[in-house]
């Protein structure tokens, strides 16, 4: 299969360019989004995309079961991120009364 | 099917990013989730696909939509400064990235020839294969995150109660 053919009916390089592209929204989200809880859900959107591409790698390299007990430690690491991030915005809605990334700049109390 | 999921993934992805609601943009991101998890079944992982559904659509898409419900926040707040150079210059800057990085997949030999290689062998991945590796290879890393859990669990009771 090669290029476009490969995007179309889910070859390796499909995958990875579907990882690439949900890699980047995530990115645009965290870049182009002020609301906390967005830029988290970006955040979570780009783990998801490396995981897609670490999966892709071990199918196309015969069922590598590494990759999902990895898969596996990189969602426990998701949890927690989402634990603590949701935490930190409850904490800065707590003392500053917002949830915009913009307002919360200053280190100054 | 594949671009199906394919498709389902990326637009939902993509209403999250110009959804001006928080809920309906949290609601997008779990069809991303779905379009994730389908894409791990094409890809001949049912394990990762059950466990996309269960922890993110399941378990940290409630804890975001419940912090949403509770901070009473769904709409964007005001901008302090609009920053047009920025916000077009990260755009341009991501642009750049995603054509160069998917130029780079289409044209790479290696990954070519892998997966030709790749699509001669459908194994699938068994709840059995992936449970001996991870007990038998990484039963420290497995005992690790269990622990990390844990402190993320009381480190986030300590961030959000008010008087310890």
């Amino acid at each position: 299969m090669s290029g476009m053919d490969a995007i179309l009916h889910g070859g390796l390089q499909g995958y990875l360019v579907v990882a690439l592209l949900l890699f980047a929204l995530g990115l645009a989200t965290v870049l182009l989004r002020r609301t906390l809880l967005l830029q988290f859900m970006g955040v979570e959107l780009m783990l998801n995309a490396a995981n897609v591409a670490l999966l892709a790698f071990a199918r196309f390299r015969g069922g590598d079961a590494q990759a999902t007990v990895f898969y596996l430690f990189i969602i426990a690491v998701a949890a927690c991120e989402a634990a603590i991030g949701l935490a930190l915005v409850i904490g800065l809605f707590r003392h500053r009364d917002t949830t915009d990334s913009d307002r919360a700049a200053s280190l100054k109390q | 099917m594949f671009i199906t999921f394919a498709l389902i993934t990326l637009l939902g992805a993509l209403g999250m990013l110009l959804q001006k609601n928080v809920v309906v943009a949290g609601l997008c991101m779990v069809a991303t989730f779905f379009g994730v998890a389908g894409l791990f079944v094409l890809l001949a992982n049912p394990v990762a696909a059950a466990l996309q559904i269960i922890v993110y659509s399941g378990a940290i898409m409630v804890l975001v939509l419940f912090v949403i419900m509770m901070l009473n926040s769904h709409q964007e707040e005001e901008a302090v400064a609009s920053r047009p150079v920025q916000r077009w210059l990260s755009l341009a800057l991501l642009a750049a990235l995603v054509f160069g990085a998917v130029k780079l997949v289409l044209s790479s030999g290696g990954l070519k020839a892998l997966a030709e290689r790749g699509a001669a062998m459908p194994q699938a991945m068994t709840l059995q294969k992936a449970g001996t590796a991870l007990f038998a290879d990484h039963l420290l890393g497995f005992e690790v995150a269990g622990l990390l859990l844990l402190a993320a669990m009381i480190g986030a009771v300590a961030l959000t109660k008010r008087n310890l």
